[in-house]
């Protein structure tokens, strides 16, 4: 999980929707003009129905093959405009871990692999470099890459096995602090800088084999069924051996994508022109249509709100990566008729939940009961109602692949509380009135959610100690051991869109500043995420994963799944392609193009 | 003169280095850890450590300080990225580029904003308040005092919001404000700076016109000037050669603290109007707990108000003949 801009940390704590979000890489190919994020307004508030999630599986080489799936009525040329608040952190893939970034890298950077989009709200994890999304072997500890013909660096140069395994030896050097750590923990151990410094002084990592200049071989240290996955961030992106200027690369990378880096003015703007060594042939995922791209940062969200709206000039072959629709505009955007066909619409891909502390909620029927009696509705009345959010039922969001539907608690059915079933359990429980002692961002939002939160458990006979806490240290509070809380709302998103970053971090190890949050420490549950983790069927796994979901909130339930935020973002009439890509929760700029 | 700048420089420089520790230190009070932001949330033990390393953030506080302290006289050696030339404000955590290159860049945009908005509200300030003070208790008088009531009563990110979105978005009466460099082209630069300017000074003339008037009603009931009157000088006489002139120097001081302040970083005027100054930067630096980044532009906005007193100070000297430089 990274997060755009701003890291995990801090931006979790502010829980806004505008600022969470995960690392996965999102490629998009597929319809015109925003594809199912380009929905008609939902007045009649049945979100969960409307934004389906989407279906994302394993391609094969023949879909690994280029160009991109064309959007409706693609035209190529001309300049499109791109504004957002901040300038991008790193251009070095290597250190790159949050998803505005990944999504920026797009147009500069390629992997092994990648997403392509086939359909509407389907993806495909193809061969971006790659001529498929990779050979297993060795029951899932051995993965093996065959290079397309004709990748090439922008200066022309052949991207060669060397160029990948060099990429991969990078990341452990000093001076790389950033980024995913799964590829080099899966090739070494869990504190990897330890036991290797990286190839600058000349040592090898001897677990990446190289035998041809077209083939990568990775050997695991345990089987990692998607490793493909992993290898499609762009923390994992190419960086030419050759050119590699170790520290100063991160201000002048080498383009292996369709565009170069024309100019560059810190944090203020940036000028791509293409790459005329790209070749679309070799490459599913990305569409570059426009000739030149002009990105401009500082600009709030109001502002770019405002700019949309009006939609002017050279506005209207404007876009935004991740500029959410101002709140203060919301209801404004939502019920304009004549802005419908420029609104995208997506719900979070990312885990929202209220953790129980099972460190002192001991008695399950406590928590099962608060989980009857949530009260989920007036949550979501006070946080924008429904125009703004979905009803989420289980710990895996519905973006991630495998998830499956089901409703333990009934969230959906009765979204203002169960409170007669909640009585039921408490009375057979050990506490029927128990006192919980409830975290909560010291925010106006979360003020009003606490007290809503308060007033329901009141109902059933719980009383809530209400602890307001400071925004910028909440999860360095809520990640102690010994945090003096026994509710507290934290996030979690996938850094790829399945269950396997989510359920071995979210129930991993019990630590202080660790991300079991809620504290689970069952030995059948542990047991049964390495047993997952250990399969090399993806969709074996998937399974597994959906199941362990429900028995988890069907016998210890240690949280309560909160609410998923709907993404809201406008665009220029004269932009097509764009959509709020389901992974990534930005917009992808493989399929963009300029209206004439 | 020269004793008079020499003690005043001396004081400014040790001023300068107060504010700095302060601030430095400050940092260090608040809950956020570069490092641990830097590395991103799953991020092992070694690697955290290597973070704070390459951040410098793994020596005592006092030694950051003083090393940041000699790197602005003599420059510094970074490990991984070179060397920074004197005067170097160090890298900044989030970008890794060099900070006083980052605040070169934007300080033309600051400068601009605040030279045009000062010359607006200087001249209509100054000029409305005189006019106001001459026709003492007239309506023009009246209607001074109402429209600098409201004036100053207004905020930036109030008018400045609902400028942009009526002038600009829905009427769409002028552009959206942008920086165009005035050497790149005079008449774009102040085009593109023209709203912002406009509603910084309809604020700021607000004050001026309040003071400008109620010191020049007072100067006008002076003895001297009721001299002057009486040895037959012409009305403009009297209000240009002595009541304005009196009435100049507390216009100065109040004109030359806002100059410091607007240079230091007009931040909600620069976030309004979704300007790359100074101002943003500060704030960009404080969320992104990013120390050198916030040490330069506190320095910054700290120098623009010790240099412009001193100013200000040496100016009394010129408007009031009565005052001495010691």
């Amino acid at each position: 999980m990274s997060t755009r801009r701003r890291p995990a940390l801090a931006v979790l704590a502010i829980g806004t929707l505008a600022l969470t979000a995960a690392c996965a890489k999102g490629n998009a190919g597929g319809s015109a003009d925003a594809g199912s994020s380009s929905a008609p307004r939902p007045s009649e508030t049945n979100l969960t129905e409307l934004f389906a999630p989407p279906k994302i599986e394993v391609g094969t080489a023949d879909d690994s093959k280029g160009p991109a799936i064309e959007p409706e009525g693609v035209v190529k040329g001309s300049t499109v405009n791109m504004i957002d608040r901040d300038d991008y952190p790193h251009l070095d893939p290597g250190r790159v871990y949050d998803n505005v970034t990944a999504n920026f890298h797009l147009l500069i950077t390629r992997g092994l692999t990648g997403y392509k989009k086939v359909g509407d709200n389907h993806y495909k994890v193809v061969g971006d470099l790659a001529t498929d999304a990779g050979q297993v072997s060795d029951g899932g500890k051995t993965w093996t890459f065959t290079l397309k013909d004709g990748v090439k660096w922008q200066d022309g140069s052949p991207i060669t096995s060397a160029d990948v395994k060099w990429s991969m030896e990078r990341l452990f050097a000093p001076f790389i602090t950033e980024g995913p750590p799964y590829i080099q923990q899966w090739l070494t151990e869990e504190d990897y800088k330890k036991s290797y410094k990286g190839p600058y002084d000349g040592k090898e990592l001897g677990n990446i084999e190289t035998p041809d200049d077209k083939t990568v071989v990775f050997k695991f240290n345990e089987p990692h069924a998607d490793a493909n996955y992993a290898l499609a961030m762009t923390g994992y992106g190419i960086v030419p051996k050759a050119k590699d200027t170790k520290e100063k690369y991160d201000k002048t990378p080498v383009s292996s994508g369709p565009y170069i880096i024309a100019a560059h003015s810190l944090d203020k703007s940036m000028d791509l022109e293409r790459n005329p060594n790209w070749d679309p042939a070799t490459d599913p995922i990305r569409g570059a249509y426009p000739d030149k791209w002009h990105l401009e940062f500082g600009y709030q969200a109001l502002a770019v709100t405002d700019r949309f709206v009006a939609d002017t000039g050279d506005d209207q072959k404007t876009f935004s990566f991740y500029t959410h629709v101002a709140a203060e505009r919301t209801q404004q955007v939502l019920q304009d008729k004549s802005l419908q066909d420029r609104i995208m619409r997506r719900p979070s891909p990312y885990g929202d939940y209220y953790y129980f502390n099972l460190d002192r909620v001991k008695d399950v029927k406590i928590r099962q009961a608060i989980a009857y009696a949530w009260p989920t509705k007036q949550i979501q009345t006070i946080t924008g109602g429904p125009d703004t959010s979905v009803i989420n039922t289980t710990i895996l969001n519905p973006s991630v692949s495998g998830w499956e539907d089901y409703d333990v608690f009934g969230f959906k059915q009765h979204p203002e509380g169960d409170l007669d079933k909640a009585k039921e359990l408490l009375a057979q429980s050990g506490d029927p009135t128990p006192t919980i002692v409830y975290g909560y961002n010291n925010t106006p939002t979360e003020q009003r959610v606490t007290v809503a939160i308060k007033n329901q458990m009141a109902k059933i006979g719980i009383k809530i100690v209400a602890k307001p806490m400071d925004t910028k240290t909440w999860y360095d509070a809520t990640g102690k051991v010994e945090n003096g809380l026994d509710m507290y709302w934290g996030g979690w998103g996938a850094d790829w869109p399945t269950a396997a970053t989510v359920f071995p971090v979210i129930f991993g190890p019990v630590r202080d500043g660790g991300y079991n949050q809620s504290h689970l420490k069952d030995p059948e549950v542990t047991a049964e995420i390495k047993r997952i983790e250990g399969l090399a069927d993806v969709d074996e796994a998937n399974k597994a994963w959906a199941a362990l979901d429900k028995k988890i909130m069907e016998t210890i339930t240690p949280l309560v799944p909160g609410l998923n935020n709907v993404g809201l973002q406008l665009r220029g009439s004269k932009v097509g392609g764009a959509e709020i890509d389901p992974i990534s929760w930005v917009v992808s700029p493989n399929t963009i193009f300029v209206k004439p | 003169m020269l004793r008079f700048l020499t003690r005043r420089t001396v004081a400014a420089a040790v001023t300068l280095v107060i504010i700095a520790a302060v601030t430095f230190f400050l940092f260090f009070a608040m809950p956020s850890d570069p490092a641990r932001l830097a590395c991103g949330k799953v991020c092992p033990p070694e690697t955290l450590a290597q973070a704070r390393h390459n951040l410098g953030l793994d020596q005592p506080i006092f030694v950051q300080f003083l090393e940041w302290l000699a790197g602005v006289f003599v420059g510094r050696d970074y490990e991984g990225l070179g060397h920074c030339s004197a005067p170097c404000l160090g890298y900044s955590f989030v970008n890794r580029a060099p900070v006083f290159n980052t605040i070169i860049d934007r300080l033309p945009v600051t400068i601009s904003l605040t030279i045009g908005s000062s010359v607006i509200y200087l001249i209509f300030g100054v000029g409305t308040g005189v006019i106001a003070a001459l026709n003492q208790g007239k309506a023009l008088d009246k209607i001074a005092s109402v429209a600098s009531l409201i004036g100053s009563s207004m905020q930036i990110y109030f008018v400045g919001t609902l400028a942009m979105y009526f002038l600009v978005f829905q009427w769409q009466l002028i552009e959206r404000p942008r920086y165009v460099p005035f050497t790149e082209n005079p008449l774009e630069w102040a085009y593109g700076l023209l709203l912002p300017w406009l509603v910084l000074a309809m604020i700021s003339t607000a004050n001026y016109t309040r003071m400008t008037r109620s010191t020049m009603v007072e100067q006008l009931s002076e003895d001297y000037v009721r001299t002057a009157r009486a040895k037959g000088m012409s009305g403009r006489t009297v209000i240009t050669r002595f009541a304005l002139r009196g009435t100049l120097s507390p216009i100065a001081t109040i004109f030359g603290v806002d100059l410091a302040v607007l240079i230091g970083g007009a931040i909600i005027t620069e976030t309004t109007f979704s300007l790359q100054g100074v101002g943003r930067l500060s704030i960009q630096s404080v969320v992104n707990s990013d120390l050198p980044m916030l040490m330069a532009t506190v320095l910054l906005a700290a120098a623009a108000i010790v240099v412009f007193n001193i100013i200000v100070d040496a100016l009394y000297a010129v408007i009031d003949p009565r005052v001495r430089l010691s």
